[in-house]
């Protein structure tokens, strides 16, 4: 973890000097190492962004054993992840009905107020009567509960006329909207209800650490252009590999 | 729990089963907690199930159960389902009112709103944030009861909404401001009692209380300069800087927010936030946000229209940001909501009011054709948006000279929009027919032809004055500079009775537009002056009466410049503008034309000295006799005081009327003449009457008396 603080520190403190250069500089690996270590990153800074990673993603064990290890406290009630995450794994299992039950005892307002993602989480369940090869039934409800969002809404009628589309095919796996029945279409939607519920108890929806990440490589193919240094390009190890001179 | 329970298959029985046994004094209470549950999932997201179940008589059902359960709170047999019964029925009364006038309607009627309040204080946190959910649902409706700050009681309890740990009730309070603040007094009242310090300090809590906050804190500063200036005070600390970092926040809604009320502090005290650098900002941000699929894209481009509304350095800078492609890439990636559309439109109108470039570029780019389709929406704020749009567009004369607008693929639908069921899209129509009907070109049949005259003459019969004054705006438009035959086509649609009661009418503003369309009547040749002769000189009197006794100078001013275009034709014609200027000869009142040429306001007096250079022109054989009576009526005289008025149109036309009334101020020879009529012409051009001069017409002598008027409709009327 501290790696990646080290080393964007370490980045941008030498794109200030370099600035001004003109021709590449090259930097020696003993000379990066001094420098990054002459960066300083708070050891509860690094936890706190451990912290935001686990209860974010809804790992609720994993942040509980880290507040007590770390003495971290999460910003968030660890109780609502275990209710967040019921409803995540509802919808990745294709149970819609349960997990739109699941989202209304938590908080009435979601659903409510996101036409989008309640008209996400029904073309889901038609999805899945459709898997299921209930066509009667998909119908029906294509009918009754989604037919009338499609005429509050017209981007919902076009979704709504690709996901009935499914049932023209014989063979559904080899049709043009076929994808819709694909695993991550569940995922897309599990992690647009996410999002929401993360939202409603105002935290975050997205993991800080990701766009770290996402930070040091562009920090990093700014710098390519000024200079060579040791640079990680294995972001799982985060090992420092000597500049190409 | 099931998982995959089989969808209703006869729908009504079911609904009516679920009222069954919520209604039912059988049903025992975990069963009706089970019911209740149904119920609100049922609902929830879904407005046809709400109004269904709003049919079935739920709302009262379920309050009946919220009330006998807080009721029984604390004590009773079923002390294990009390509160989940109260959570869920809360939580089902929430969801009828969420987005649902109608439903709301229901749950104030059957009384929930004291029921809601009192869980406010619930020692169960669940159920306060059921209650405060449902009661902050009800309070975005416009139908929810206006709180009364001026209660001290009232006060004391929103204040202690705001300093809740809660963050659902702190929303709560926030809602209650932004719903019920409206005059400046409450505005006052609450900056006094401390909220905006409270408010502030909610700038830096959770998500929900910084959104509340924002909104609200728009509520209190809107249009009030006073206490902008105490949300600016020091002690408040860098509230500005906090609300300014906010409009760069990762959430949609805080950066929307944020940016609104920003706009409404520069919109009211125009001493803050005047940089370009927040300027361009502003417009880069809410033209981002305008791509949010939700409710956000829905009102940024609400705020746009709000930033740059009468603002012309502001559409300078986003003009300059190139705003008018992006929006319009935004139109043609199509199929919106409805409010987004009208937004949009309406952006573009606030941009296409005053600029040029803006409405070149509009015109240039394919977005103007979905323009014209959208004049055919299904939503009536839509096809109002496009007709204010349209109106601002056709500002632009060098456009209208080009003929852009007077095509049927725009003509049609709008004079269709003359019939809108919908009175304000009347009324936008009317405003851009009265703009596109001017079109200097030869087009204007075209108009007439698919039956824009009748329609425009049956709304001038409105009972409604505001569409009364716009049709009237409009004939008087498509009467300017129309060729003959088209005239007699107008003439006859409207009636000359008609013509002398619009002239009467009731409101002053119809009268004006009505005195300026018999002015563009009258326009023109000879001929076209025996109009105002028509029902045996009847519409003549009116108008003369209307002089006598109008007060509005508006009305006054387009009388006199009837009479004037009267007076540039033949004797009898010269005498009878003298009949209606000295309706009592020889009596002792004074003469009406005294009082306009004592005027303050120098329109009146130029229309009345135009007036007298007509009557006095020197090539017409009774010339002398008017003069004379025109001086013993002391008018030559009052002439005699203008010849230095500080309006230079009023100084050389009085100096020309005294100079044909055998007055010599200077040498009259051909060549002043020629140099005071050439320069005249100069000052015609600025006022933008020289486009309506035919050059073989130059030279002719009594060519310029004649003024026809078309206005653009610069005001947005009845917005």
């Amino acid at each position: 973890m501290s790696y990646l603080l080290n080393q964007l520190n370490a980045i941008r403190h030498l794109a200030e000097i370099e600035a001004m250069a003109t021709s590449k500089k090259v930097i020696t690996r003993e000379e990066w190492e001094k420098r990054l270590n002459d960066v300083k990153v708070r050891k509860e800074d690094m936890n706190k962004l451990v912290m935001n990673f686990l209860v974010t993603e809804g790992y609720v064990e994993a942040a509980e054993k880290f507040r007590l290890e770390s003495g971290t406290e999460p910003d968030i009630d660890l109780a609502t992840i275990t209710d967040r995450m019921a409803v995540k794994k509802a919808v990745q299992c294709g149970n819609l009905e349960d997990a739109i039950e699941k989202v209304n005892d938590l908080n009435p307002e979601i659903l409510d107020t996101n036409p989008q993602l309640f008209f996400h989480l029904q073309q889901q369940r038609l999805i899945e009567l459709i898997r299921n090869g209930k066509v009667e039934e998909a119908l029906e409800f294509a009918q009754e509960e989604l037919a009338p969002r499609g005429e509050e809404n017209q981007s919902f009628l076009e979704e709504l006329e690709r996901t009935v589309a499914l049932l023209a095919f014989e063979d559904v796996t080899n049709c043009p909207v076929g994808e819709l029945l694909d695993i991550s279409q569940r995922l897309k939607t599990a992690s647009e209800v996410n999002a929401a519920i993360l939202t409603s108890q105002s935290h975050e929806k997205d993991p800080k650490l990701p766009s770290l990440l996402k930070m040091l490589i562009w920090a990093q193919n700014q710098l390519d252009e000024k200079a060579a240094y040791p640079r990680i390009n294995d972001l799982s190890t985060g090992a420092l590999e000597d500049p190409a001179v | 729990m099931p998982t995959s329970a089989p969808p209703p298959s006869n729908y009504p029985t079911r609904s009516e089963d679920l009222i069954g046994r919520i209604n039912s004094v059988h049903t025992p209470y975990e069963a009706k907690l089970k019911a209740l549950r149904e119920l609100k999932n049922q609902i929830i997201g879904n407005r046809t199930k709400k109004l269904a179940f709003l049919k079935l008589g739920a709302v009262p059902s379920v309050i009946s159960i919220l009330s006998s359960a807080v009721a029984e709170n604390g004590g009773g047999s079923n002390l294990e389902f009390n509160e989940p019964v109260i959570i869920q029925s809360a939580a089902v009364i929430g969801s009828f009112a969420c987005g649902l006038d109608a439903g709301v309607k229901a749950v104030l009627d059957a009384g929930a709103f004291p029921l809601l309040f009192g869980l406010i204080s619930h020692p169960n946190e669940k159920v306060v944030d059921a209650g405060a959910r449902s009661l902050k649902m009800i309070y975005q409706s416009k139908l929810a009861p206006k709180y009364d700050f001026l209660l001290e009681e009232n006060m004391d309890f929103l204040l202690s909404l705001l300093n809740s740990k809660n963050e659902n009730v702190t929303g709560l309070g926030g809602s209650i401001i932004t719903h019920s603040c409206n005059t400046s007094m409450e505005q006052e009242k609450l900056s006094e009692a401390g909220v905006i310090k409270m408010l502030i300090s909610l700038l830096g809590g959770s998500l929900i209380q910084r959104d509340a906050s924002l909104e609200s804190l728009g509520a209190i500063i809107k249009e009030n300069p006073g206490v902008i200036s105490k949300f600016m005070r020091p002690e408040n600390g860098r509230a500005l800087n906090v609300v300014t970092e906010l409009i760069k926040d990762r959430y949609p809604r805080t950066r929307l927010l944020a940016c609104m009320c920003l706009i409404l502090i520069r919109n009211t005290s125009t001493c803050y936030l005047q940089d370009a650098g927040i300027k361009t900002k502003l417009i880069l941000i809410l033209l981002e946000l305008i791509d949010d699929p939700g409710q956000v894209g829905d009102e940024a481009p609400f705020a746009l229209s709000s930033l740059i509304a009468e603002k012309e350095d502001m559409q300078k800078i986003a003009f300059d940001s190139n705003i008018v492609d992006k929006l319009c890439n935004h139109l043609e990636k199509g199929s919106f909501q409805a409010k987004r559309l009208q937004g949009i439109f309406l952006a573009l109108a606030d941009l296409c009011s005053k600029l040029e470039c803006c409405r070149d570029r509009f015109l240039s780019l394919k977005a103007f054709n979905i323009l014209t389709d959208v004049l055919t929406h299904d939503s009536p704020e839509v096809r109002a948006a496009a007709c204010i749009c349209l109106k601002n567009i056709s500002r632009s004369v060098k456009n209208l000279s080009a003929g852009h607008f007077m095509n049927e693929a725009v003509i049609i639908p709008l004079v269709q929009l003359l019939h809108d069921t919908c009175t304000s899209v009347q009324i936008a129509a009317l405003g851009a027919i009265s703009n596109i009907v001017v079109d200097f070109t030869a087009h204007k049949s075209k108009f007439i032809h698919c039956g824009g005259v009748k329609q425009l003459v049956q709304l001038a019969k409105s009972m409604d004055s505001t569409i009364r004054v716009n049709a009237v705006w409009a004939l008087k438009n498509l009467m300017f500079l129309v060729n003959s035959t088209c005239k007699e086509e107008i003439f006859l649609e409207l009636s000359p009775s008609m013509l002398i009661s619009l002239v009467c009418d009731p409101e002053t503003s119809v009268q004006e537009q009505a005195l300026a369309l018999v002015r563009n009547l009258i326009d023109g040749s000879i001929d076209s002056v025996e109009y105002v002769f028509a029902e045996d000189g009847l519409l003549l009197n009116a108008i003369g009466r209307q002089l006598q006794s109008a007060s509005k100078v508006e009305v006054l001013i387009q009388g006199m410049y009837v009479l004037s275009n009267v007076a540039s034709g033949n004797e009898f014609h010269k005498e009878a503008v003298m009949n209606q200027l000295f309706p009592q000869a020889g009596s002792d009142t004074q003469t009406i034309l005294i009082k306009f040429l004592q005027s303050t306001d120098s329109r009146l007096r130029t229309a009345s000295v135009w007036a007298l250079v007509n009557l006095t022109l020197t090539n017409s054989p009774d010339a002398n006799a008017r003069v004379m009576k025109l001086q013993s009526a002391g008018i030559v005289c009052q002439l005699k005081n203008m010849v230095n008025d500080p309006c230079q149109d009023v100084k050389l036309r009085a100096r020309m009327a005294l100079g044909q009334s055998g007055e010599h101020i200077r040498t009259w020879d051909a060549f002043i003449k020629v140099s005071i009529f050439s320069l005249l012409l100069v000052e015609m051009e600025i006022v933008k009457f020289a486009f309506i001069f035919s050059v073989s017409s130059m030279y002719q002598f009594p060519f310029f008396v004649s003024c026809p008027v078309p206005w653009l409709q610069h005001v947005v009327v009845g917005d």
